[in-house]
Parts: C-alpha cells; structure tokens; sequence
C-alpha cells in the first residue's frame, strides 16, 4: 500500500476551519487522505475463461486506473452540519458510501466515533415476502440494534410510518412510499452521533414530508453531527455551517458554506473550456 | 485541527462500532445473524401447503427411493431405510448448506453494496439455518425409529459433536467458495457437479465395505466419511462414534473452517467491486 501512497498527486486540501468547534472536542468523523482506487477492467465479473484468455495473451495492457476519490481530507466536529456539493459522478455518494463502512478505502483512513445512521438507501434488504414487523426487526438488526432495542422502539418506528393497519401485511403488498415510510421511520429511530443523508429524500406525500423535516430539525436541536449530500444549493447554505466542494474526486474547496457554494456557483457559471 | 494520526494507514475504524476483528464484528451482528436464519427457516416454504414437512419428505423420498433401487444389494442390513437417512439428513446439512452459502454473497450483494454489514454472516446464516432444520428433523425421525422398532441409546447423546463438525466444515467449504464465487461465478457449477461425485463418493447408501481397497484411502481424506458414520453409530448402530474416525474428521473440518475463514476475510474487501 505505501507504494501506492507514493504514486497519489500531492493534492493539499484546504483545511478546514471550523467556526462552531468547540475546543478539546475530537471530530466525530476525520477523514485523512482517503483515496478509493479501481481498476477499470478488472473491477467486472470474470469468468474463469476469460482470465484464460488474459493469462494466455499475457499481460499487454496497463490497467486502467481510475481514482473515485483521491487524497480527501477534512474532519467534522460535534454538532456540525457539513454539506458535500459537486457536479454528478465528482465522488460524493462514494464518499458517504466509505463513511458508512461500504466500501473501504484503498489508501488513507477514515474515523468514526460513535454510531452511524446511514439515511443513504432507505430500506436496503427490505424483503418483500416478509411482513412490516419482520421487517423492521430484520433491517433493523441489519443496521446493527438488537432485539430489545427494537422490541422497545416497534410501537414508535410503526406510529411515525403511519402503518399501523398494515404492519402485519407481507411488504410486496406496500406502495412504494409506504415501504419509503417504513425505511425511514426504522433508520431515524435512533440517537445517532452521526447522521448521513444523501440527497434530502422526498418520501411519501407532502404530510409525511412536513414529519421528516420535523425529524431533521430535532437531529439538529439535539446537536447530532450530520454529512449531507445535495445539488440543492439553497438548501446546503440554508442547513450546512460547512461545505466541501468534491470535484473528479478531490476536494476543491472546503471552507465555510456560504464560500464553498460561491465557488462552485462561479466554476459552475463561467463558460467551461 | 491536530491529527493524532501522523501515518495514516489503509483501513476504516469505526470507534464503537466496527473497529475490532472479523469475529467480534460477528458477534456484534447476532442479532441479524438470527434475523437471516428465522427468514431462511421461514420463507423457505412459504405458500406451500405442507410447508415444514418438506424437510423432512424430501430426505424421505430420497431414502424410500434408495431403498427400493438397493434394498436387494444392501438389504441383508438390519434397518436399511434408517441407515440410508442418518446418513442423508446429515449430507443435506452439507450440500444444502454448502450450495446455499456458496451463493449467499452474490446474492445478497444489493445488501452489500448498500449497508455495512460484516459478511461472512451471508454463509453463516447458510449453514445455521440447515443445522436448525437438522434438529427439527429430528422429531420425525424420531417417531421413524419407533415406527421401525429399532432402539434409543444413551449414546445419542453425542449426536451434538458431529453435528458440531459438519457444520464447521460445511461453513468451511461455504466460506471458501463463496468468496471465490464473487470473483469466478462459475464456482458454483463446478461445486454442484463435484459436489454430485461426492455425493457418490461416500458410504451414504452404501457400506463402506464395499469400497475397493485400493480406493479405501479416499475415506480417511473425506471429513464428510468420518462426520456421517458418527452421526449414523448413535441413531443407526446404538454406539458411540468410532473415536478413531470421528477425532480425525473433527480435525479436517476444523482445518477447513480456519483456511475458509482466512481466505475469505482476506478478499471481503474486494467483494463491493465485484457483487
């Protein structure tokens, strides 16, 4: 791996500076020069023919590198709301996707202290042939509460998914926002130290979405440290102390919100050439 | 801003949550670990009418077929049909287990691409749920042993130290080509075709007496020889297993399980670019 090091771009990201940091306190998330790498040809399904095939030809080609992320560092402290803006395909849900542990990073490392809730695919292994209450304790446990836990939080997760009636009804006979409901009332059911969101869903009807945004802000009254990823940039600025600008992977500016969106507005603006 | 990490290295370290080894990450998920086996156990013959009984029909039929093909062969054996299923319920632990943990990743892989989760529980849950329908087959077979008159022993009682071994050497062998599935999909072809010749291979509706000689030497390199007489002297013969066989296969299964275990912790961080 230290050779690997090596090869990276001396790429040094802005450091940030953090207006709401308290002093003494260590960051709930570091990230320290993460670089997520992939080999372009290689990162596909092979057959065992058809690495005959290559092993036969020999190894002509240079594999293709491709770098998701490269050499990104910043940290967020308690309480903080970072917001991560950049163009689609710049590395911000691979970079959400790292912090939740989904993929590990190629070099560098990543902190995290406490517990993570990850609002990034709602409702991941979801079974449908299960019922709501089996599900609950199945995605439940697969975000890592135990059974008490949940026997504890059920009444509440069901009351918030406003799916009293249906809970005992197999998931594949829910509408799509009923299962969107149920994801998200089982994920936020929790005192995270960190929460990740990706994109600010838009579950359910305009009700329920009155009710998520209630969530949120107690989140934020309670001081829970959020990352959140948007193209809304009214919103990054409305909610975000902080932003990070990702741009092909690397971080092109990090600072306070108001300055990171700016920057990216006026690159975003000027005529591309 | 200080780093009290001067020389960062590859690798996430979650405080609290996910930092420790493999196993404690293991041990911190059991709760889903019992999620996965109650929906294996459960959905498996969801909406069909005999439901349950299926696990215990589908080694029935197998043995009533057996029985008929070989009886005229092997019937001079007291109890054929019993020394057929022993045998056939703890092969289904195996190749059911096996076959079902070989793909567990793969098929998981939208869990994996989206959520944290450590996974060797995909085989784990695999081998547990067959090792659970194990027990419950019990019961009928049970009531098969009285229907046929044969006898209980006191030493059933070591029924628990085969099952033991043939689920560590089945997690074993899942662990191991589950994780060179993700990379090769065609594993599992190759392993169900061998897994066939296997099948063949060990004295299930055979006695290993009739094994040529020359060819005898093939059931001390078969853990699954050594697992199957074990479980069959108890219910089959009203003996202890045959310490000689059992300790050995004991050992190859535990062998197994570790070489498994540490190649497929060695590759699981590749597996997100590849399910």
């Amino acid at each position: 791996m230290s050779q690997l090091v090596g090869t990276l771009d001396t790429v040094n990201p802005t450091e940030l500076s953090l207006p709401s940091a308290q002093a003494g306190d260590s960051p709930v998330l570091a990230v320290e020069n993460l670089s997520i790498r992939l080999l372009l040809h290689q990162e596909r399904t092979r057959s065992l023919r058809d690495s005959a095939i290559r092993l036969l030809r020999g190894r002509t080609k240079k594999r293709d590198e491709f770098w998701p992320l490269r050499d990104v560092s910043f940290s967020v402290d308690p309480g903080e709301i970072l917001g991560i803006i950049g163009a689609n395909g710049a590395g911000k849900s691979t970079l959400l996707k790292v912090i939740a542990g989904v993929i590990p990073p190629s070099v560098g490392k990543v902190v995290v202290r406490g517990r993570i809730a990850p609002l990034i695919e709602l409702g991941a292994g979801f079974d449908s042939f299960l019922t709501g209450r089996e599900n609950i304790f199945l995605y439940g446990s697969l975000l890592g509460f135990s059974q008490k836990e949940l026997e504890r939080r059920f009444d509440r997760i069901v009351r918030f998914a406003e799916l009293e009636e249906f809970i005992d009804v197999p998931l594949m006979n829910y509408s799509v926002g009923m299962s969107a409901r149920l994801g998200f009332a089982i994920a936020t059911d929790v005192e995270p130290d960190l929460l990740l969101i990706d994109e600010l869903f838009s579950v359910g009807d305009a009700a329920f979405q009155k009710k998520c945004e209630g969530r949120m802000e107690s989140f934020k009254a309670k001081g829970v440290t959020i990352v959140l990823v948007s193209h809304n940039l009214k919103l990054i600025q409305a909610t975000c102390q902080t932003a990070i600008w990702l741009h092909h992977g690397q971080v092109a500016a990090s600072g306070l919100a108001d300055k990171v969106v700016a920057e990216y507005q006026k690159f975003s603006a000027a005529p591309s050439g | 801003m200080s780093h009290e990490i001067s020389a960062p290295q590859p690798g996430l370290y979650l405080a609290d949550h996910r930092s420790s080894g493999p196993f404690l990450t293991l041990v911190r998920y059991r709760e889903l670990l019992r999620q996965l086996v109650i929906r294996e156990v459960k959905l498996r013959y969801k909406r069909s009418v005999l439901g349950f009984a299926w696990t215990v029909l589908n080694p029935l039929f197998a043995m009533a077929i057996f029985t008929m093909v070989f009886s005229r062969i092997f019937g001079e054996r007291p109890h054929y049909p019993l020394y057929v299923i022993t045998a056939l319920l703890g092969w289904n632990v195996f190749s059911l287990g096996t076959s079902r943990g070989l793909d567990s990743v793969v098929i998981n892989g939208p869990i994996i691409r989206k959520v944290f989760v450590p996974k060797a529980i995909f085989p784990i849950a695999a081998i547990v749920s067959q090792v659970v329908n194990f027990v419950f087959s019990l019961v009928p077979l049970f009531l098969f042993m009285i229907l046929v008159g044969a006898g209980f022993s006191v030493h059933l009682l070591w029924l628990p130290i085969p099952l033991f071994g043939l689920a560590c050497f089945a997690l074993g062998v899942a662990l191991l080509m589950g994780a060179l599935n993700v990379f090769f999909r065609d594993v599992k072809y190759f392993y169900e075709a061998g897994v066939l010749a296997w099948f063949y291979a060990t004295p299930i509706f055979y006695p290993p007496e009739i094994i040529p000689d020359k060819f005898k030497f093939l059931l001390h390199v078969n853990p699954m020889y050594a697992l199957l007489e074990s479980l069959r002297a108890p219910i089959y013969r009203g003996t202890a297993p045959p310490l000689e066989v059992l300790i050995p296969g004991l050992a190859l299964s535990l062998a197994t399980l570790a070489t498994g275990w540490v190649i497929f912790h060695r590759l699981e961080d590749r597996f997100i670019h590849y399910v």
